[in-house]
């Protein structure tokens, strides 16, 4: 990062362009960029999902709107955008609108916090998971104002819902990121992140002393973003659509869009904790095996870690949708269960399991 | 338990069309067909518009004995309900009020079911005469 | 309303389920009262599908009516049609050829496989599980094409007329290939939903049907035989004389035993289309002596006659004056008993439990409205 804000104002220095002014948009840029790149990866997140269900069932899925369907989501997002923005008569105006604003932007700062490379990350700062156990937890406020503004029984039955599940299956994450904490010594993502390297590449990951709390945090997770089998909040069979039952046009659109953004946030997340981060399975670098140490390289390994980041997320994405396609939903009273009495009391065993596996291992605990 | 042994059994009843015609005490006797000879599912109730009178053909079925049993009676405006002894009978009776206007004394739940709310006259009576569609809505009862 | 906490008023939620709802099934509406998300009382309200099929007899010849039938239930119109074939034919003591018997059977058991599998599709998508659907959905196809090929008709044959069917079999070749492919494809259900610990926790103990509770709201079929009571139809039905047969007969009485006792009861169809094969093969096609529908009356009487369709018992009654056309005619259907039982078995569940409880009954709105 300091060598990107090296280069940016060394650039605005040969236009006379005051520094006052670098110093200011050099944080904007990056969130410009965010918000575009994180447009691109919901419209291939939303295609994978839909041609993978599709291949599960034994279907084509999307093959009509350009090549293999590739413009399919635009397609769709673009039919969204020129709906009419239909407002229930009963419904609270300001809360219905402010909804999916709020939604939106949690989702798009959970991704300002991830470490995509080295020297490569948004708002780094020294505790930056901390920020993350809350942005995590902030879209169920607006999910509960678009559920209760819409002043429909079905969104109001799905918000509370949504409000129970996330209420439940917040805590269990605290645990297991607490284990990780303690066994990285740190708060920071890219010191997680680096603390995972070893030269056996895939042994020093996370995930093997904490494959429970992987677990763990994976179903959490699962059920934060109100995915199959914890989709009990947007149940299309009991609720129609949940919370978002009212919402049409773009509103809808950004509900949508927020569901990807932050499935894809939560799973680089997951990769950062457990799967290494950016860090190379094979312990080196691919660009340094195959083009030793040279300068064009060591500007290739920047794009090979945003590749292992984006691969790891992937994976991680595609069991969600795996299992999407497997799994039916649980039963609402099994689902509050699920969390207190069975993850609640293994998260904790899982950080006294980390605590003792870190005094072993010989940190200073 | 054949008819015709149960038509022995029962005094002021009759065999017509392989049907045990009772004309009154509807509700005793079913209780106690019910009760003594296990027949204990009620097929289905039929009404039937007779010109005078509407016929109910109540159909039982026993399991354990692997019997059919119909049971008919004429009613003019109202009739004793079966819906204490067999809960599908609700379902039976509602549909019969819907259909033939028959009132059954005791049944609670009685309300249009296929027609509208409101709607005039009893389809399947031959008396309907048909040509009443929505404007014959009752505007008070609808509104 | 009640006084709560705080001084605060406690009010019932009232939820109107449906008539659109993605899993009523058509246009069955639910007045529910929740408290929370418990069932205080359940209301259904049925009628959005009435076409007044009773009252349409009345007024058409017999042989006019022969395609109305299979509206009845368009899931599993075989077996109206066969209802209704069956009465004209007992009340003018047409006989039937050996062959046309088993055509029927063949038929009939094809229809309730393709009912069936629609039903396990619909009923995991009410647990949201969607992959079955399309599983499902895929065999069903094979038969549907099966049944285009031969009547030209995908769901409402009108395939059965009086007197025999319309047209000789023919397209042997694809029910093999149904009869060969789908053991496995069941299996293949078994082993994605069966003892899948959700689906199990879902329908485990759900929406437990006793013995007297289902005989008191006349439920029949399959929902009656998963709850404990052997009562089949067919064992006694002389299409299916000379048929190997055994009733699927199941303990569970929760929804899971209905489950359970469909994904039976569709290798025990698989068995008797086996046999049904096997006997129109040994036969000849003959020359139709059809009757002339146009003149068909029946003779003053009263005809009753039943049979075991997929969601429960089917029955026809007809009460001739001897004209061309029935002086009165009922249909008795098993869902309409079925939805008069969700009164009673959604009360004090949660919501989610009584989509799957109501989903487990096979309820299908077209039966019920008649």
């Amino acid at each position: 990062m300091n060598y990107l804000y090296f280069l940016y104002t060394e650039i605005l220095a040969k236009y006379n362009i005051p520094k006052l002014f670098g110093e200011i948009t050099f944080y904007i840029i990056p969130f410009c960029v965010l918000a575009v790149a994180l447009l691109i990866i919901v419209l291939i997140l939303v295609l994978a999902e839909r041609k993978l269900l599709g291949w599960f069932t034994q279907r084509k899925g999307p093959n009509r709107v350009g090549w293999w369907g590739i413009l399919q989501t635009l397609a769709d997002a673009l039919k969204l955008l020129l709906k009419e923005n239909i407002t229930p008569s009963k419904a609270d105006r300001f809360l219905f609108n402010l909804a999916p604003i709020l939604v939106f932007v949690p989702a798009m700062t959970l991704l300002g916090i991830i470490p995509y490379s080295a020297e490569f990350t948004f708002v780094n700062t020294s505790s930056n998971i901390i920020l993350y156990l809350l942005l995590a937890a902030f879209p169920i406020v607006s999910i509960f104002l678009g559920g209760w503004a819409s002043n429909n029984k079905y969104s109001l039955i799905g918000a509370v819902r949504s409000i129970a599940q996330v209420l439940s299956y917040e805590l269990p994450i605290s645990f297991v990121v607490i284990g990780i904490v303690t066994l990285a010594s740190s708060m920071n993502l890219t010191e997680i992140t680096l603390s995972q390297y070893t030269k056996y590449g895939i042994l020093g990951w996370y995930i093997f002393p904490c494959i429970l709390g992987f677990i763990i945090m994976f179903l959490c997770i699962l059920a934060e973003l109100n995915r199959c089998p914890f989709d009990l909040p947007e149940a299309e069979s009991e609720l129609i659509c949940g919370y978002n039952t009212e919402y049409s046009g773009m509103r809808f659109a950004i509900f949508y869009l927020t569901e990807y953004a932050l499935l894809f946030g939560n799973a680089l997340f997951l990769s950062v904790l457990f799967l290494g981060g950016y860090l190379s399975p094979f312990g080196a670098y691919l660009s340094h095996i195959f083009f030793g140490e040279t300068a064009f390289a060591n500007i290739l390994v920047y794009f090979e870690q945003v590749f292992w980041l984006i691969f790891k997320a992937s994976l991680i994405i595609f069991v969600v949708i795996w299992i999407r396609a497997t799994l039916p939903r649980l039963a609402s009273f099994d689902m509050l269960k699920f969390s207190w009495a069975v993850l609640l009391p293994l998260s904790i065993i899982n950080l006294l399991f980390m605590v003792i596996f870190k005094y072993i291992t010989g940190g200073a605990v | 338990m054949n008819i015709s042994e149960l038509q022995n059994v029962l005094k002021e009843s009759k065999i017509e069309n392989d049907k045990l015609i009772i004309s009154k005490n509807l509700h005793d006797t079913i209780l106690s067909i019910k009760d003594n000879y296990n027949f204990d599912i009620l097929k289905s109730i039929t009404g039937i518009d007779c010109g005078n009178n509407i016929e109910l053909i109540y159909h039982l079925y026993s399991v354990p004995n692997q019997e059919d049993l119909l049971i008919s009676t004429y009613v003019t405006d109202s009739a004793e309900t079966v819906s204490d002894i067999f809960e599908s009978a609700k379902a039976d009776e509602n549909e019969i009020y819907d259909m033939f206007g028959v009132q059954f004394d005791g049944n609670a739940d009685l309300k249009r079911l296929y027609m509208p709310e409101g709607w005039n006259g009893h389809p399947l009576r031959k008396d309907y005469t048909g040509n009443d569609t929505r404007l014959a809505w009752n505007d008070e009862n609808n509104a | 309303m009640t006084q709560g906490w705080l001084g605060m008023t406690k009010t019932t939620l009232k939820l109107n389920l449906g008539p659109q709802h993605p899993s009523t099934h058509g246009v069955l509406r639910l007045i529910l009262e929740l408290e929370g998300e418990k069932i205080l009382s359940c209301e259904p309200d049925i009628g959005y599908l009435h076409r007044g099929m009773e009252k349409m007899a009345e007024k058409l010849s017999y042989i006019q009516y022969l395609p109305v039938v299979d509206r009845i239930d368009y899931l599993a119109g075989c077996f109206y049609s066969e209802l209704f074939c069956r009465t004209i034919e007992n009340a003018l003591n047409i006989e039937l050829s050996e062959r046309d018997k088993n055509i029927r059977v063949l038929l009939l058991e094809l229809n309730r496989i393709s009912s069936h599998l629609l039903w396990i599709g619909a009923f995991l998508m009410d647990l949201g599980a969607v992959s079955p659907f399309f599983y499902s959905m895929r065999e069903r196809e094979m038969v549907l094409r099966f049944f285009e090929k031969l009547t030209g008709q995908r769901m409402m044959y009108n395939y059965f007329v009086f007197g025999g069917v319309r047209n000789d079999i023919g397209y042997i070749d694809d029910i093999k290939e149904i009869i060969k492919i789908l053991p496995n494809k069941i299996k293949d259900y078994e082993r994605i939903i069966t003892d899948n610990p959700i689906f199990l926790a879902r329908t485990k103990n759900k929406g437990i049907l006793e013995k007297s509770v289902a005989a008191n709201y006349s439920i029949t079929g399959v929902n009656l035989r998963a709850s404990g009571i052997s009562y089949d139809l067919r064992q006694n039905d002389y299409l299916y004389k000379g048929y190997e047969f055994n009733p699927v007969v199941l303990q569970g009485k929760d929804a899971w035993a209905r489950y359970k006792a469909r994904i039976l009861e569709l290798k025990e169809s698989l068995n008797l289309i086996r046999q049904a094969l096997d006997k129109i093969s040994k036969t000849k096609t003959q020359a139709k002596t059809f009757i002339s529908p146009l003149g068909i009356k029946l003779p003053e009487g009263e005809y009753y006659n039943e049979i075991e369709a997929p969601r429960g018992l089917a029955s026809i009654y007809i009460k001739s004056l001897g004209d061309n056309v029935p002086y009165r005619l009922k249909w008795r259907t098993g869902s309409y008993y079925s939805v008069n039982l969700l009164k009673k078995l959604l009360l004090g569940e949660f919501l989610n439990d009584a989509i799957a409880i109501a989903g487990s009954l096979d309820i299908i709105l077209p039966e019920v409205d008649k």
